[in-house]
């Protein structure tokens, strides 16, 4: 096509191509542009006339926009009119950099680049090993496998990229999700085409089709959309391939080359574009943008310009995605206006002497070295800002491993020894890695990626170790080797890839681990044990029989005299058989490793030798507990009707109806903390410190033995005196509370509170519970809602309400102290903050009482107040009378208490800040504490249906309570 | 030219999943435990030098106590199950490697593709694998067919393909986390070879069971694939169907490989399964919200054969829910429209499926085909 033959249309004749209706369907506003329609003089289907538009129209209506669905880990869904993002950074021919590392076999690093293109939002990695240095199927097969361990990559779906259709075929063969294959051609011939495309169709992916032929490369429109339909009707009509899986490349090729035939090639894709969308439903049109302005090479201005244009106009026209480096891309709001116009005038072949002038413009700009300075400047990541223990935490939870060498310095240099780094912090970040994959929030190459940054924060920790050893020798002290672990899935048992993967997880801890694989007798075990002088074995299982023989693993090695610990692993063991069918044949402690993610932190309490008394003494409860518990006799549950028929028996007379002094709410602004220290009660104090007594009698000794811990008794109560002193007289915290009465009657299991006198229309419910198991002989079942006047009574009966703290500014204060380094007077603060909360609540409860009315005649002492030896209870939602937290929601509500008094409750209906307390006040005086014990299902599914959640949300939170899981 | 797919008439399992719930049998290994058969009893004769322990080698029992295997097949069939399962989970070479040959980590070595493709190469265990495959079948073509003719209702056999014991996806290796012990191409080995025998032996569908690695499953669908494809059931127009069914944790991914549903779902329509679903692992409880994800995803039908709530070897079954509990919660899932097939995983007996059968009775299947995935995309 000559240049005269062309017609060049003026700004006069332009024709707005209504974008929207013309096959795209569903752009979003910003690609709904003008678009210039090239009209050439034999392309008649290029113009588009009404009838064209009326077609595509209702092309559309019969048939709806069926989206690209393709999947790594993760599923992805292509959105209507949002181009997608392809990472081109892993493909050896567009960077460089990636072909240099992977010649080099530095994959690791090679890996990076893709974690950097999923982190900077491509939607799909294209991944590349076309170059002839490169064996591609041996670096395709690596390269994906590496993938495939690093959990945020591998969420992302990959296009496999390759000429060579081997090479194809050795991607597809690592990828378990749905990928695209890029690209089959009919360049070979029908036959291999069709070979080609059922092989993409039998591993499942979507396919890029490239619009070539047996005559070559279509270059012009005609070619184009012949080849494409050619290709799409062998695909949909004789290989049955999804059509919304086909996706075209029509070529984009170079313009402003000063060949004139290559001077409508912009149009040319375009144009083809939207006749694919137009004429071919469902199909997709992808392509290598950066082809188009490689005349302009070592220009980046000018590149990026010419890229953002033509992808302009060609995402208006209904490109669903293409390769490009998406910093090459400039913003096309940004585009200088007069490079735009040149820009535009070759992309589009507007004027003859476009490229000239392109050209021209081009080196003029690099003239003035515009063309360079486009420093990317990197913020540094908001999580770098934290604590050298959070920032720990962060690295091992999210798998980075860019910080950690510096980080796991630092964190060496503050606690002084390389162990405690390793027992610290990092066990603390795999903890909290082993509680995200409990709570199903993790899933196992995340953890294994995680014990991979572990590895190498221990590795660079490891020499110094080396050193400490070596010091330690030097001084003739005795030097611990490191740990050695035998592992097997035991004899009868062949499932043992969970097994790998706390092996993996273990080594990557420093522990020489010893795999002796499936199906191994006990016999072996223990003598490799035995050989190698392992400190700890474990033993996996995933079938119910194995549960037997790892009976017999523990008692052999009761038998043998063993005395290293076991662990027990694997699908169908759990702690509670561990800990009553297993651990009480052998005398060495038998742990249950919930996960791999457990795994750590157990080997290292029980190697660690500050560490492992506490664990083994805590383990030894916990599992002695659970054998107690198991061996009493399952409480038989009384039916709820039963139940109920044995409510609390109280004769309900008017003169034991208490009547307050107001009804509605009180905010207590800024109590006085000499106030609320007079209500103390010190014996949790001494708890709070892991002493067991009961105050004052704590502080001296009956007998001479007990001098030790009075001493240390006296010591910390003066300690706690002197900081409640320092807090009362400079202030540190400030108390708030609020409270109220209301008017209340119970109706069934629940307590009714009421907008004023009348009682006729409601202002909230209080959800009570019952007991249902060991109501020995004639003992009422007891509910909350039993203390106050039923509503047949027809007593006007009252209950309060209250939400107290004393941790305002708390925070603060313990932060000043943590600051200083000074960890325990930050926790003797908070210690004092809750003792004065309570007190807050013991103070609150006197002036309840008071203004009921039958408080101001008791005249009792402080000693007798905290024996609540007073008329009246004061439950808290959470303990054991209500154990339903989300009832504070209830308080919360009644009191306005956020409003109030600044408190909160979080989702998981803890009150923040710390140091605060919440419950009702009931007056009666038959009203008492009572511990509700477990209900059965038909009590769990009647107060679901009464406080309208799901019975698996109530189950969620009343869990310890439930007498049937 | 090469092959020209055939339009395939309706399958009469796809026909019946139009009228109602298809039940689907319970577990193999639990209920073989259940008659205490010992050690002696799995080696017959012919396995009777074996030197590793058979016992757990469920598989065998097809060819030692056929007529154990039988009566289960048979309760199951009695209890109400539309289609039963063979007892092929681990028949394959690479699986069955595990009960014959050494383990070389014993002997500080490891396992890796070239000790797999021993494996693979090895005619005895190829050989084996083949027989239990097809034998199995066989037995289950007999019961099902016999059960059929006596009640007047059509029962179907799924040849069960199971997940293998090892992971494409996984390297057990600390220091290299591209290494993997065994290549697609292994893997794709042995599964063609159970593919065939299942189809020699009669069964009605294929089943992808118990996936916690999408890319062994994947594996197994090319091999399905390649078979009809080499085999000529394609250009016959006898392509059997396709049920494909994963194990998902508690964050609804399958288990070792990570995958969400939808994503799996997404990576294996294009096989164009007559059903997708989810077994094993979870109890039907914690297994519900990724059900019901993915009967709002799938275009085909969906399945569920949850074990009997969770592994508890404190219970008199080793699992927690009792058959009552079963129907319950299955009959939940049925009036709440999200499955097609139903049944149960290990711990499940026939009472469980009878109680399942019962509970599902009269309810309305899910609604799926090609109108539904319009609405959903």
């Amino acid at each position: 096509m000559s240049l005269d033959e062309k017609q060049i249309l003026s700004e006069d004749d332009n024709n707005e191509a209504r974008v929207q209706g013309s096959g795209s369907r569903g752009q979003s506003a910003e690609t709904q542009i003008p678009m210039r329609q090239a009209e050439g003089n034999d392309g008649e289907e290029q113009i588009l006339s009404e009838d064209d538009n009326q077609k595509g129209n209702d092309n559309d209506e019969t048939t709806p926009f069926k989206p690209l669905r393709l999947s790594g880990s993760q599923p992805f869904v292509q959105q209507p009119g949002v181009y997608m993002m392809i990472g081109e950074r892993t493909n050896v021919a567009g960077s460089p950099k990636f072909a240099k590392l992977i010649k080099e076999g530095k994959y690791e690093e090679a890996v990076s680049v893709a974690v950097q293109q999923v982190e900077n939002g491509a939607n799909v990695i294209d991944i590349c090993m076309d170059e002839g240095m490169i064996d591609g199927v041996a670096a395709m097969t690596r390269f994906l496998q590496l993938l495939g361990s690093e959990p945020d990559v591998a969420k992302v779906p990959f296009m496999v990229d390759s000429s060579k259709w081997e090479v194809i075929e050795a991607g597809l063969k690592c990828i378990q999700g749905k990928g695209i294959v890029n690209s089959i051609s009919l360049k070979e011939g029908e036959e291999k085409f069709r070979a080609n495309a059922r092989a993409v169709l039998k591993y499942g992916a979507a396919v890029v089709v490239m619009a070539f032929d047996e005559q070559g490369q279509a270059a012009t429109y005609e070619d184009k959309i012949r080849i494409c339909e050619r290709a799409y009707r062998m695909l949909v009509d004789e290989i049955g391939f999804p059509p919304e899986d086909i996706i075209f490349d029509p070529n984009i090729l170079t313009v402003a080359t000063g060949m004139e035939e290559h001077a409508n090639y912009a149009l040319d894709f375009i144009n083809a574009t939207r006749w694919i969308k137009q004429n071919l439903p469902h199909a997709k049109v992808s392509g290598g943008v950066s082809n188009i302005s490689f005349s302009f090479r070592g220009n980046n201005k000018v590149r990026e310009a010419m890229h953002s244009a033509f992808l302009y106009y060609a995402i208006g026209a209904g490109m669903d995605m293409g390769i490009v480096n998406a910093g090459m891309l400039e913003v096309y709001e940004e585009i200088d206006p007069e490079l735009k116009e040149l820009v535009e005038d070759v992309l589009l072949n507007r004027r003859p002497d476009a490229t000239e002038r392109l050209v021209d413009f081009g080196e003029a700009l690099k003239a003035a070295g515009a063309g360079g300075d486009k420093a990317a400047e990197k913020k540094a990541e908001e999580w770098r800002n934290g604590t050298v223990e959070e920032r720990l935490s962060h690295a091992l939870v999210k798998g980075i491993d860019a910080y950690i060498e510096i980080d796991t310095e630092e964190a060496r240099a503050k606690l002084g020894r390389p162990l405690l780094v390793i027992e610290g912090p990092l066990m603390a970040g795999m903890g909290v890695v082993g509680d995200l994959f409990g709570a199903g929030k993790m899933f196992l190459p995340q953890v294994v990626k995680s014990a991979r940054v572990m590895k190498k924060a221990v590795a660079y920790l490891f020499p110094f170790m080396e050193a400490e050893k070596a010091a330690m020798i030097a001084a003739g002290e005795e030097v611990k080797a490191q740990g050695k672990i035998v592992l097997a899935t035991v004899k009868g048992d062949v499932h043992d890839i969970g097994k790998n993967i706390v092996g993996v997880v273990l080594a990557c801890n420093n522990y020489e681990v010893i795999d002796m694989g499936v199906m191994v007798p006990a016999e072996k075990i223990l003598e490799r044990a035995k050989e190698v002088r392992a400190d700890i074995i474990g033993l996996s299982g995933l079938i119910t029989p194995s549960l037997d023989e790892m009976v017999h693993v523990a008692r052999e090695m009761e038998r043998q005299g063993f005395k290293v610990p076991l662990l027990i692993g694997g699908a169908t063991t759990s702690r509670a058989h561990t800990a009553i069918k297993i651990a009480p044949h052998y005398s060495q402690p038998v742990v249950h490793v919930l996960d791999a993610s457990r795994a750590v932190p157990v080997t290292t309490s029980l190697l660690s030798v500050d560490g492992r008394e506490d664990f083994e003494t805590q383990h030894r409860s916990d599992y002695e507990a659970i054998r107690t518990s198991h061996n009493a006799p399952k409480a038989k549950a009384l039916p709820l009707a039963e139940a109920r028929a044995r409510r609390t028996k109280i004769e309900w007379r008017d003169e034991d109806i208490a009547k307050p002094e107001f009804f509605g709410v009180h905010t207590l602004e800024d109590f006085p903390l000499s106030t609320l220290r007079e209500f103390i009660d010190w014996s949790p104090f001494f708890h709070t410190w892991g002493m067991k007594g009961i105050y004052p009698r704590i502080l001296n000794a009956e007998k001479p033995e007990q001098e030790e811990q009075a001493k240390h008794a006296r010591a910390l109560f003066a300690d706690g005196q002197a900081m409640l002193e320092r807090i009362v007289e400079a202030k540190l915290i400030t108390a708030r509370g609020v409270y109220g009465f209301f008017r209340a009657n119970a109706v069934g299991d629940d307590i009714v509170l009421y907008k004023d006198d009348a009682r006729s229309e409601e202002l909230a419910v209080l959800h009570g519970l019952r007991q249902q198991v060991h109501r020995e002989g004639s003992e009422p079942c007891r509910n909350i809602a039993d203390f106050v006047a039923p509503k047949e009574t027809g007593l006007a009966d009252s209950v309060g309400a209250f939400a107290v703290t004393s941790g305002i500014g708390l925070p603060e204060v313990v932060e000043r102290f943590k600051a200083a380094n000074d960890d325990y007077s930050a926790i003797m603060a908070e210690a004092i903050a809750d003792r004065l909360a309570e007190a807050f609540a013991e103070c609150l409860h006197k002036r309840v009482r008071d203004q009921w009315g039958y408080g101001l005649t008791e005249n009792l002492t402080p000693a007798e107040l905290i024996q609540e030896g007073y008329r009246g209870i004061r439950p808290a939602p959470g303990y054991p009378a209500s154990p339903d937290h989300t009832e504070k929601g209830t308080i919360w509500k009644l009191l306005d208490t956020e409003k109030a008094t600044g408190m909160k409750l979080t989702e998981n209906f803890a009150m923040w800040p710390g140091s605060s307390v919440s419950g009702l006040y009931f007056a009666h005086p038959q009203s008492r504490y009572f511990a509700l014990g477990k209900i059965d299902r038909d009590q769990v599914e009647d107060y679901a249906e009464r406080k309208g959640m799901s019975v698996d949300e109530v189950e969620r939170w009343l869990g310890p309570n439930l007498n049937y899981k | 030219m090469g092959i020209v797919r055939k339009t395939q008439p309706k399958h009469p399992l796809a026909k019946l999943m139009e009228e109602r719930i298809v039940i689907i049998d319970g577990a193999m290994g639990t209920t073989i435990r259940t008659y205490g058969m010992t050690e002696a009893d799995i080696r017959g004769e012919r396995f009777a030098n074996a030197k590793k322990d058979m016992l757990n080698n469920g598989d065998i029992f097809s060819l030692t106590q056929p007529k154990m295997i039988g009566d289960i097949h048979r309760r199951f069939l009695e209890a109400g199950a539309d289609i039963i399962e063979t007892n092929t989970f681990g028949a394959t070479t690479i699986s069955q490697s595990e009960f014959f040959v050494d383990d070389p980590r014993e002997h500080g070595g490891r396992k890796d593709p070239e000790f797999y493709q021993k494996i693979i190469d090895d005619t005895m265990l190829s050989d084996l694998a083949w027989e239990i495959n097809e034998t199995s079948a066989r037995q289950c073509r007999e019961w099902a067919d016999r059960v059929g003719n006596d009640t007047g209702r059509q029962r179907f056999v799924a040849g069960a393909i199971g997940p293998l014991t090892v992971s494409l996806s996984n390297s057990p290796d600390a220091d290299d986390p591209g290494f993997r012990v065994v290549t697609f191409d292994q893997v794709l080995t042995a599964y063609k070879q159970e593919v065939r025998a299942l189809i020699a032996g009669g069964v009605d569908t294929l089943l992808v069971e118990t996936i916690f690695d999408s890319l062994n499953a994947k594996a197994a669908l090319v091999a399905i694939r390649e078979v009809f494809d080499e085999d000529g059931l394609t250009a016959a127009g006898k392509e059997l169907p396709i049920q494909i069914s994963a194990a998902v944790g508690r964050g609804g991914e399958t288990m070792i490989s990570a995958q969400t549903v939808e994503a799996m779902w997404t990576a294996v329509a294009q096989a164009r399964p007559l059903s997708v679903g989810l077994n094993c692992s979870l109890g039907p409880d914690l297994m519900h919200p990724f059900l019901a994800e993915l009967a709002g995803k799938a275009g085909c039908a969906v399945s569920c054969y949850p074990n009997a709530g969770l592994p508890n070897p404190l219970a008199p079954t080793g699992f927690d829910l009792l058959p009552d509990d079963m129907g319950r919660l299955l009959g939940e899932f049925g009036r709440e429209g999200i499955v097609n097939i139903a049944g149960g995983c290990c711990g499940n007996t026939p009472d469980h499926i009878a109680a399942i059968a019962k509970a599902l009775e009269g309810v309305a299947p899910r609604r799926y085909g090609a109108a539904l995935i319009e609405v959903a995309a």
